[in-house]
């Protein structure tokens, strides 16, 4: 046979929806805004705890979204809730961050099985201030304690960096006419 | 090799709305027509097709590894000078390349001819790979063709298959140029077959690309794009704005960088230099080349960088007889001799073979008025019967 054995009726345009459709799961997570108020949550290790903190400020660095200046920062998180990132731009400029203001972790009461859940930090925006939110912009819970989440917030958050320009791909194709820039 | 008029299914039209294939019809036009289909042998498929595609992507390559050793080929293929150290890397990296599509002049007895080959940014992908083979499947059970069918089509299953094998860092960015539906509707495709490979994905338009202060590019949640996967011509990339950011992006491209020799129509006459009398390639020169009459009086002229037959004419004993208008041509052209393309009832039929990790794995055809295949062109399904 000279064909594909199986071919689910592929997709074009509703491939988003059937993904996100099999993607509505729930998981177990753990969410504090600190070490203090995880140790004191019933059925909470304090080292657990703590590992679990230090992972999320790790990861901090790595995922927080990033900023050239700090006035854009605030924009997004609020005046008092932006800081200066340990990095630099390559010509020297500083680089801000919103601060971390609480932290995700897989549960242990979930069961005893491996959690699905990527330890992480957890941030609040100037519009949803009541709301945790994933370096990713993805809103987590309202309260802290072990509860259910949607499993696309649980993944570990993406590379952040900071968007200097953007609109230097596509000029040629804005000069031509074709129905397709493919051939 | 015949063309069979067939009833078509009564519920096309429903089924492609349903799966998302709106440019079935394009400005009140026809373009997937399954009013008639392509009948082939699978001797004509494998000897004249599959084998023939599989023979000239090795000779490709042969090219490919001239060209990147040669400041002088690369110069005549137009590629800027600022980018042939990384051409250069990406072939000697081995840096892989997902898929492909050569066009055949072929009439089902003599050799097929390799027109050219779209090595960087092909399209007509889903129609070849998916709503094709769902036509057969339903046209055998509707009894419109007969139930023994075959076709030349696991494009599908080879993309699926290659997308595990790229060893890419997820999430794969995807991205094409805004406004064009058929673009986003081949890279929302390819979207579908790498989430079936495993690889979360993520689409941006061209425009919208960032590049961050290390010179990375990035999508508009400020991710860096560690893999892109980009339906937009290297050429034009390498000429416009961020172009020169890509050699140190860190970003792994797909296509690869060294597609950019094989989708230049310079290819055609490097291989005839190559391989010339190979019974798969038609006589070709640099426009500018001394040894350009050797063409004969009845050639194609093309630039180097056109597409959908854009700027390119046909020359019959010093006339131009057909001439398609088009914004390209500068960069230099070549000329081909003339092989015109088959007429079945009236249509001028160009076969697009596909390859997938330069493995040939199916057919799409696409049926013009003119003998110049222009994006006005129909594609026609296909059966494999003996």
């Amino acid at each position: 046979m000279k064909r594909s054995k199986s071919l689910k009726l592929a997709l074009m345009g509703a491939t988003i929806l059937t993904m996100s459709a099999c993607d509505s799961g729930n998981e177990v997570a753990a969410i504090f805004e600190d070490v203090d108020e995880c140790a004191r949550y019933e059925g909470q290790d304090l080292d657990q705890c703590r590992q679990g903190f230090e992972q999320a400020a790790a990861e901090h660095i790595r995922t927080a979204p990033k900023y050239t200046s700090v006035e854009d920062c605030q924009a997004d998180f609020g005046n008092e809730n932006c800081e200066q990132a340990p990095m630099q731009t390559t010509s020297g400029g500083s680089v801000f961050m919103p601060m971390m203001m609480g932290y995700m972790m897989g549960s242990m009461l979930s069961g005893g099985t491996r959690s699905n859940v990527a330890t992480q930090p957890l941030y609040r925006s100037k519009d949803d201030p009541k709301s945790f939110r994933t370096g990713d912009n993805q809103k987590v819970a309202t309260q802290t304690g072990v509860q259910k989440v949607p499993s696309n917030v649980t993944k570990s958050p993406s590379t952040k960096t900071s968007t200097l320009r953007r609109g230097g791909f596509g000029s040629t194709a804005a000069r031509m006419s074709t129905r397709s820039f493919g051939g | 090799m015949h063309r069979i008029r067939i009833e078509e299914r009564p519920n096309w039209q429903q089924l492609a709305k349903e799966v998302g294939f709106h440019f079935h019809t394009i400005d009140g036009e026809r373009y997937w027509d399954e009013s008639a289909c392509y009948r082939f042998t699978l001797d004509q498929i494998e000897n004249h097709i599959e084998d023939p595609t599989a023979e000239l992507e090795h000779m490709c390559f042969q090219v490919v590894d001239r060209v990147v050793q040669d400041e002088a080929l690369l110069q005549k293929l137009a590629i800027p000078h600022s980018y042939w150290d990384y051409v250069r890397q990406s072939w000697q990296n081995r840096e892989k390349n997902l898929y492909g599509r050569m066009d055949f002049s072929y009439d089902g007895q003599s050799p097929a001819k390799l027109l050219e080959y779209n090595a960087d940014t092909p399209t007509s992908l889903y129609e070849s790979a998916a709503f094709q083979w769902v036509w057969m499947e339903q046209a055998m059970e509707q009894g419109l063709i007969p139930p023994d069918c075959d076709q030349f089509n696991s494009i599908h299953e080879a993309l699926i298959g290659a997308f595990a094998n790229m060893n890419l860092q997820s999430p794969l960015h995807v991205a094409s140029s805004q406004g064009s539906l058929e673009d986003e509707g081949t890279v929302l495709y390819l979207e579908e077959c790498a989430t079936q490979a495993g690889l979360q994905t993520h689409f941006i338009h061209m425009e919208e690309i960032g590049i961050d202060e290390k010179g990375r590019l990035t999508d508009l949640q400020d991710n860096v794009i560690h893999t892109l996967f980009k339906l937009y011509p290297w050429e034009w990339m390498m000429q416009e704005e961020f172009g020169k950011a890509m050699p140190t992006s860190g970003t792994t491209f797909i296509e690869p960088a060294w597609k950019s020799i094989l989708s230049n129509k310079g290819l055609l006459p490097l291989l005839w230099e190559m391989f010339e009398g190979h019974p798969n390639l038609l006589p070709a020169y640099f426009a500018n080349d001394p040894k350009a009459h050797m063409v004969g009086d009845t050639f194609v002229r093309k630039p180097l960088l056109s597409r959908e037959g854009a700027n390119v004419s046909i020359h019959r004993a010093g006339e131009s007889l057909e001439n398609v208008e088009g914004p390209y041509g500068a960069e230099g052209m070549i000329v081909q001799a003339l092989h015109p393309l088959p007429v079945f009832e009236g249509n001028h039929t160009v076969i697009g073979s596909w390859l997938v990790a330069s493995q040939p794995c199916g057919i799409g055809i696409r049926e013009d008025n003119s003998a110049i295949t222009k994006d006005s062109s129909r594609f026609v399904p296909h059966v494999i019967r003996d």
